[in-house]
């Protein structure tokens, strides 16, 4: 008996209602579902991941950078990487594009509740992590204190300088590095690592959550474990090629884990089961 | 297969009767079947004349039934970019309702393994509408093929459950069990063609799953294999080994009945129009996993390969409770590299004894 | 081919594919064969599963190097040298075949002169090969039983590629490593059918089946059967054709399913030729580069779309069957052939690619035995084949060579035509990567292909990367006296220091700018393998 089966690879239309240009190679997409009732009900969680289709370039998933406290839009903040995201550079105010999701397992919030919060970011990895600070600083009293470590590559690099003027305001901790200094910075120098030095976290009541490109990400875990941080208190979302997002085409494994459906949201200790590149000595 | 196999709903279809009960199979359903091509291959084909081909039984046939329920590629969706935007349209398939006969236990299993993995996280709408309406006629290997080692995947040579009815040669006739209810309806709406089965005939059936199961040339210890990996036994340098001699041509991915990976991708039709696509993929392959920018985050040496045969010997039996390689040797017939997952068993059970 | 023609008689794999299987020692040189040849190198890595030795001789630590129980990192360009030095090592250990030289050669005593008056330090040190090494690969080889040398561009596309051919040739005959089954030397072929077109005459100075056309009793066949007189002088060679259009005596030109505006040497030379052509045709599956410059242009029919014969590097005929109707206006060659022969004023009239058969049945002899209804019933006839009754040949030169007896070629070192210096410090090689074929025209089209690879890369030693500054990855320049391209580096001790190796598929980075149009007199095949260039990084924005 033929029954029907809801076609989970067929995109929606969405509008760009409106882009924020965060450096040379970051823009944010603010973006709303043509279908407006569905607009309306559409929820997500932080650390989850769209698929974002554009005309002749495929799919490919895209962390929202948004906090679920603001429905109504979506922000995807993408980096020029390849066709895809080239051509999602090119988009403009009214332009559409298509969208499935949300996907993946996102960051625990109910179990970050009342925990003071570090967050390490380099250059792009700080989109994920926006949407969960956003959500917390719109349920402020939740949380305890809220700590931004952020690492650009230059000065003229750093993204969502709006965002991080905007935290610093609302009380949080913000602190910035480059790798190369230009004139005009006072600011830090080095690694992100090295603002770890400075910190005096509250290890019981506390929790990392860290997302960058892959030395730092490295150098970050050695560091927070020397601070005393257990592998169950740092939380990260894993980066991996897609072509589904519901855990069926397997391009986003990790040793018997997928990506999109196991995570992208893992602990470190969850990590340490599985044998990844990442991890690797 | 205990001895007890005294099934009531076992019945004998003479061979002689065989083309008969096919052919009114052919008026209600679409036909798929092994046929023996003019070039002497065997393949399993759409049949539109029953009378125009041999139907092959014994030789293991090339393809598995992989291709009818998920293409080597379809359409997904179509898209258009207009004034109105960009848009999809969902492309629909349309599948007649389709007997597969002749399926050998391995390829039973396969297609078993498939609904699994389509219908497990979320529902695939194509491969199930492709599969809703099938019936699947099995029939029992009677004498294993070379590459053949479904005795220690658990998947052969002898299958009880899983088609809609089951076949198993007996000579001159052919003691037919039905699985399912839908194998007993199709008993049910023909039943001039089959008659009751006598314990002789069980017995004789019986009789030939213990030579069936005593002429495989190979001996593979699967078992072995699954708990070193569990274990994590198995040396990196398998792995580095195997990755060196693979020769990065993904036949056997495509080969085999139960390799499910795919990937989706556009092609462009004319300046405002094209078509989203689905098809067969491999996790050998380095572009599996390399991301946009260059980076790729499984380790070309050794990574991938290690990916085919932990998913299929370690990953599947954690989330199944029995590996998803079914013993079909497809692989090694195809493999010319010899980094088959015969090769892998081999290598990761050396030095155990 | 000229190389072993001129030694053995015949310019072909002497053995089947499946005999490298049965070999003791497999002796590769200047192959790829994991990336350019898997079907052949799955036949070496099974004889190695069963025991044999694998020598390679590569200037690049290539995949199958690294499988080789042996490998001779040559410096590009000194083969001769290198063999010249085993043979030496033979001769010395007593390891020559005495009897086979006595009774199947000739021309032994100017090789063993030549060999005797070697200083063996000073040829290892010109290859850059430990001694103790070529003295190991030595003993090997000539220990065996059954020995295979199998050889590809990276022995012919050098200013001595025949010479270095004639010196594998005199290697295996000095050891008595020829004749046999699973023993012999296999040169082998780029595309499906280039022993093919070689064996239908697509060479300059021959008619099919290897019949010279100065020969007047050969032409005079060939005139009776085809109504129509022959030219006496042999053709020209392709870099003659495509460098200068012979100085300006070519007028226009037909090009079939070649792209040399991409595959030849120096490609600035070959646009000028091309462009200063009256009239260019061309027939191809895809708009070349080539193509594009043409006046006309003939699609063709890929091969599922027509019927015919591919020959491969093993002599096999083997039959080709439409699978599908051509697209659109698409058409076989033969059929573009045939129209355009018929508006020329000679009517060409077959009703079949077996009505064609049947004439290369009756002008070729050692296609004398082939007939589509007999390549149908089976997996292809190995030439020679002489007639219906006869199977074909799996292996040559049984029982005596073709020329008669074999003929030793002793060479000396050449040096490549153009060597690194201070202003163009490092070796370019180019070559070939396993995901795509030749000039891209067919795989740059795949979506999957190009997913796997779509751009060029630069091997490059981490000496030599460091002392450039450069990352991986980066995007650098590269550079000769002829031309720039630019690619990203892939830093790799694949490649020796001094060093760099890319391929030439990529339209994006066409290496042929850069390469030297210096060709091997003997065969007229260009110098891909040696030219001097240097790497800069690129200007800072």
């Amino acid at each position: 008996m033929p029954q029907t089966i809801t076609d989970i690879y067929l995109p929606r239309q969405a509008r760009v209602k409106q882009v924020v240009v965060e450096n040379s190679q970051i823009s944010t997409f603010v973006l709303v579902f043509s279908d407006s009732q569905y607009n309306e009900a559409f929820r997500y969680q932080p650390g989850q991941f769209m698929m974002v289709s554009l005309p002749h370039c495929g799919e490919a998933p895209i962390s929202i950078s948004s906090p679920p406290t603001r429905p109504g839009t979506i922000h995807l903040s993408v980096r020029r990487a390849g066709k895809l995201t080239n051509a999602m550079h090119g988009l403009r105010v009214g332009d559409s594009i298509g969208l499935r999701g949300p996907y993946g397992r996102p960051f625990p919030m109910k179990q970050l509740r009342e925990r003071d919060l570090l967050f390490v970011a380099g250059g792009i990895g700080l989109a994920p992590l926006r949407a969960v600070i956003n959500g917390c600083l719109d349920q402020r009293d939740q949380f305890g204190t809220i700590t931004v470590l952020y690492g650009s590559r230059n000065p003229s690099d750093i993204a969502f300088q709006d965002d991080l003027a905007l935290w610093q305001k609302q009380g949080v901790d913000c602190r910035l590095t480059v790798d190369t200094a230009e004139t005009g910075w006072d600011g830090a120098v080095g690694l992100v690592t090295s603002l770890m030095d400075e910190l005096k976290p509250e290890l019981s009541r506390s929790t990392a959550l860290i997302c960058g490109p892959p030395l730092m990400f490295r150098a970050v875990l050695g560091r927070l474990t020397t601070m005393g941080f257990r592998d169950e208190q740092v939380l990260t979302t894993m980066e991996r090629h897609m072509k589904c997002g519901v855990g069926i085409c397997r391009h986003c494994h990790m040793d018997g884990k997928l990506a999109c459906v196991d995570g992208p949201v893992f602990s470190l200790a969850e990590l340490r089961q599985l044998k990844i590149l990442e991890l690797a000595e | 297969m205990p001895h007890t196999a005294t099934t009531t709903s076992s019945h004998l279809l003479k061979k002689d009767h065989l083309k008969g009960f096919l052919r009114k199979l052919a008026k209600e359903y679409r036909l798929v079947a092994p046929v023996r091509n003019r070039h002497s291959d065997v393949l399993f084909t759409v049949i539109d004349d029953l009378d125009a081909v041999e139907i092959e039984l014994c030789e293991p046939p090339q393809n598995s039934l992989k291709q009818f329920f998920l293409p080597q590629q379809e359409q997904i969706s179509t898209y258009t970019i207009t004034l109105e935007g960009y848009d999809f349209r969902p492309t629909q398939t349309h599948i007649p309702p389709t007997v597969y006969f002749g399926v050998h236990p391995c390829d039973l299993s396969g297609v078993l393994y498939m609904d699994v993995v389509f219908s497990r996280q979320q529902r695939d709408p194509f491969y199930l509408r492709r599969r809703q309406g099938s019936v699947l006629i099995g029939v029992n290997c009677n004498s294993p093929a070379p590459n053949c080692f479904c005795n220690a995947t658990g998947s052969g040579p002898f299958l009880e459950m899983g088609s809609d009815l089951q076949l198993t040669d007996l000579g001159d006739r052919f003691l037919v069990e039905a699985g399912r209810t839908s194998g007993h309806a199709l008993i049910e709406r023909w039943q001039g063609f089959f008659s009751p089965s006598a314990d002789k005939d069980r017995a004789a059936h019986y009789q030939t799953f213990l030579e069936a199961r005593g002429r495989f040339s190979r001996q593979v210890h699967v078992e072995q294999a699954i708990r070193r990996l569990e274990a994590g036994t198995v040396p990196d340098e398998v792995f580095a080994e195997l990755s060196l001699r693979c020769q990065d041509c993904g036949g056997c991915a495509y080969l085999c009945p139960t390799c499910t990976c795919f990937t989706i991708s556009d092609q462009q039709l004319d300046a405002t129009s094209g078509q989203r696509l689905r098809s067969w993929d491999a996790c050998t392959f380095a572009g599996f996993t390399g991301m946009a920018g260059g980076h790729n985050p499984v380790q070309a040496k050794t990574g991938a390969i290690r990916q085919r045969f932990i998913h299929k010997l370690r990953d599947d039996v954690r989330l199944n409770g029995r590996p998803s390689c079914v013993g079909c040797g497809r692989c090694v017939s195809i493999c010319f590299g010899g980094t088959d997952i015969v090769r892998f068993v081999e290598r990761a059970c050396q030095g155990s004894l | 081919m000229a190389g072993l023609a001129t030694t053995f008689g015949s310019g072909a794999m002497t053995n089947s594919i499946n005999e490298i299987e049965n070999a003791e020692v497999i002796l590769v040189s200047g192959s790829n064969t994991t990336e350019a040849h898997p079907q052949v190198a799955r036949r070496m890595l099974a004889a190695v599963d069963r025991g044999a030795r694998l020598i390679v001789i590569d200037p690049r630590r290539t995949r199958l190097a690294e499988y080789s129980h042996l490998h001779l990192a040559l410096r590009p360009g000194t083969d001769i040298p290198l063999l010249n030095a085993m043979m030496r090592v033979l001769l010395d250990e007593g390891l020559a075949d005495d009897l086979f030289i006595e009774m199947r050669t000739e021309n032994f005593l100017a090789l063993r002169d030549m060999l005797n008056r070697l200083d063996l330090t000073e040829t290892a040190e010109l290859t850059g090969v430990p001694l103790p090494l070529i003295n190991q690969a030595a003993q090997l080889y000539g220990r065996a039983r059954k020995a295979v040398i199998c050889y590809c561009l990276g022995v012919t596309q050098h200013v001595c590629g025949t010479e270095n051919v004639q010196t594998i040739a005199n290697l295996a005959m000095l050891a008595g490593h020829i004749e046999k089954e699973d023993t012999g030397v296999d040169p082998l072929r780029g595309q499906n059918n280039v022993q093919g077109a070689c064996d239908m005459g697509a060479l300059p100075n021959m008619l099919p089946s290897y019949q010279a056309v100065a020969n007047q009793d050969y032409r005079e066949k060939f005139e009776r059967t085809w109504g129509t007189r022959l030219p006496e002088a042999p053709g020209r060679t392709l870099v003659e054709m495509t460098h200068g259009g012979a100085q300006g005596s070519i007028r226009g030109m037909y090009i079939m399913g070649e792209n040399p505006m991409l595959s030849d040497p120096t490609l600035k030379k070959v646009e000028e030729t091309i462009r200063g052509l009256d009239f260019l045709a061309v027939s191809d599956i895809f708009l070349t580069e080539t193509a594009q410059l043409a006046q006309v242009v003939f699609p063709a029919a890929c091969f599922a779309e027509k019927s015919g014969t591919f020959t491969n590097s093993e002599r096999r005929v083997q039959m080709v069957r439409q699978a599908v109707a051509p697209p659109g206006e698409c058409r076989a060659d033969s059929e573009i052939i045939m129209a355009l022969s018929g508006r020329l004023g000679y009517a060409m009239k077959y009703d079949s690619s077996a009505e064609v058969m049947e004439e290369i049945a009756l002008l070729s002899p050692i296609y004398g035995g082939m007939h589509h209804d007999r390549l149908d019933q089976s997996w292809g006839l190995q030439w020679p084949c002489w007639d219906r009754g006869h199977a074909g040949t799996p292996f040559l030169h049984k029982y005596y060579f073709t020329r008669g007896r074999g003929h030793f070629m002793p060479s000396n070192h050449t040096e490549p035509g153009e060597l690194p210096d201070r202003e163009y410090p490092l070796l370019l090689m180019t070559g070939r990567i396993y995901h795509h074929y030749h000039t891209g025209t067919m795989t740059r089209k795949s979506e999957r292909l190009n997913r796997e690879c779509d751009h060029a890369v630069l091997q490059i030693n981490p000496e030599d990367a460091k002392a450039l500054g450069l990352r991986q990855g980066e995007t650098v320049r590269l550079l000769s006296r002829r031309g720039e391209i630019t690619l990203a580096a892939s830093i790799t001790d694949q490649v020796a220091t001094g060093m760099v190796y890319t391929a030439f598929h990529f339209r994006e980075a066409p290496i042929n700018l850069l390469t030297n149009d210096a060709f091997d007199v003997g065969s007229g095949c260009p110098e891909y393998k040696v030219c001097a260039v240097r790497v800069a990084k690129m200007m800072s924005s």
